[in-house]
């Protein structure tokens, strides 16, 4: 739900225009958050985003359905928000490559992945001070499931509100009132409520196996380190 | 999905065509401008011909003709809702709306099928700040690893009944699953940075240089793009209703 697969040539320019320009600057500004990380971290946050394209290649038979998770949840609070972003950039655009998503739509997947990928530090560490951390990591891997879906939902709908009307106005008006219709609820309600129950079940399993193997590896861990100490050259006294 | 981008990375370093001699930057050139002159041509016309091309392009790269085929495909499964919910009975819409992600679909597997991913991510990692660039290069070095691994603990947890039992135990099970592929990720990216380290790495991956050396193939990418071109000039008005 949360990657769109919508190949070049069907989204109206204006938006996946717009996407490409907000991504980029999304990756400007997130370059700027971590000017200073060194080769181990770089390497750390690449391991993650391949491990990102290694769980989506394989289907989860965890209902009727194999569902194809996405660790965008997880990988936003092990990493922060900033990497969390450019993690997201850099599956999606090798995502374009596989053939999954096109290229020119490479802005829009990576925000939708990116901004739900980012809101998941902040939101676990608001949870964290008052629950367990696994279960904190499966509430906030939830809501950072759930935004992805909005926001996908929102880009469809959007896309369908500004396409080109040369001879099909009637057609993307009947268009919009399905989408505001009952199909909308019938159709997607419940596959939103699996794709985000099956990633938070996912997640709270990584972060009760992380939390006893590795605590220092979450955030608020036994050494309170989110990620790997930089251990750079340049980064030494 | 990840097999066939194996089997399209194993064409694209062991491929020995004229395309897979020409440099990288002129098919990515060709390929950026094919793909935006194809999104924005309303008929087609046009659309036809860019197809033609990108069909015989991947062909004369030696791909095989499945692949071809299912990168034909594959965008108009995606693009089936969509064209779905535009019906309204005209053909040539519907020709466009299909032809558009097909031809980009193409190219692009032309694109990645004949050029090693060195080459393909050196004239992109320039244009991005150093911590994307570095990262694109080393988390498709991951991918293929972390798969196979991936793939092995999946199987040896079917094989031992892990994957049965109630929904929230089998989540659990697979989530502590990725969890040891994520403790590997780590370790590993701990060892890369060692050996990059011991083999003088300077802070930067910069790929392989060669990426941009025009050569004598390059003329071929000149025809492709001047065939696209034209037809985009020459039939503007074939398909315009």
């Amino acid at each position: 739900m949360s990657h769109l697969h919508i190949p070049d040539g069907v989204l109206p320019p204006l938006v996946w225009i717009a996407g490409l320009l907000l991504a980029l600057i999304g990756v400007l500004v997130s370059a700027a958050f971590t000017r200073g990380v060194g080769p181990q971290r770089i390497a750390f946050q690449s391991a993650l985003g391949g491990l990102m394209l290694a769980v989506m290649a394989i289907p989860v038979p965890i209902t009727a359905f194999d569902y194809c998770m996405t660790l965008a949840g997880p990988v936003g609070i092990l990493l922060g928000p900033a990497s969390a972003f450019q993690v997201s950039f850099v599956v999606t655009v090798i995502l374009a490559l596989m053939g999954q998503g096109g290229f020119t739509v490479i802005g829009l997947n990576a925000l939708v992945l990116g901004i739900g990928s980012m809101t998941a530090a902040p939101v676990y560490r608001l949870l964290a001070s008052r629950m367990k951390r696994p279960q904190a990591v499966a509430l906030a891997t939830a809501f950072s499931q759930l935004l992805s879906s909005v926001l996908w939902i929102a880009v469809l709908a959007l896309s369908v509100k500004l396409s080109p009307t040369t001879a099909a106005d009637e057609e993307v008006h009947h268009t919009l009132r399905w989408l505001q219709g009952g199909a909308l609820v019938a159709l997607l309600a419940p596959l939103l409520l699996v794709a985000v129950a099956v990633e938070s079940l996912l997640a709270l399993g990584l972060a009760t196996f992380l939390d006893r193997v590795r605590p220092d590896l979450l955030p608020g861990g036994a050494s309170g380190a989110a990620v790997p100490p930089d251990e750079s050259p340049e980064s030494r006294p | 999905m990840i097999n066939t981008f194996a089997q399209i990375d194993q064409y694209a370093s062991a491929g020995h065509t004229a395309w897979h001699r020409a440099s990288a930057l002129s098919k990515l050139l060709f390929t950026l401008v094919t793909i935006g002159v194809a999104v924005f041509t309303p008929t087609w016309g046009p659309l036809v011909v860019f197809l033609a091309v990108a069909v015989l392009l991947a062909l004369t790269a030696r791909l095989p003709f499945k692949l071809v085929l299912l990168a034909a495909t594959t965008p108009l499964f995606f693009a089936a809702l969509w064209l779905v919910s535009r019906w309204n009975g005209r053909l040539d819409e519907i020709a466009v709306t299909a032809l558009r992600p097909v031809v980009a679909s193409v190219v692009a597997l032309w694109l990645v099928g004949t050029t090693p991913y060195p080459d393909l991510f050196a004239p992109i990692s320039r244009v991005l700040p150093r911590v994307v660039g570095d990262s694109l290069f080393l988390t498709y070095r991951a991918v293929f690893v972390l798969l196979q691994r991936l793939e092995r603990l999946w199987r040896a947890l079917f094989l031992r009944g892990a994957l049965g039992g109630s929904l929230r135990r089998r989540g659990e099970r697979m989530g502590e699953a990725v969890g040891t592929v994520v403790l590997h990720g780590f370790e590993r990216s701990q060892r890369l940075y060692q050996v990059m380290h011991l083999r003088g790495h300077s802070g930067r991956i910069c790929g392989c240089r060669h990426w941009r050396d025009l050569r004598a193939e390059d003329v071929w990418v000149v025809v492709a793009f001047a065939a696209v071109l034209a037809s985009r000039i020459l039939l503007r008005e074939v398909g315009r209703p």
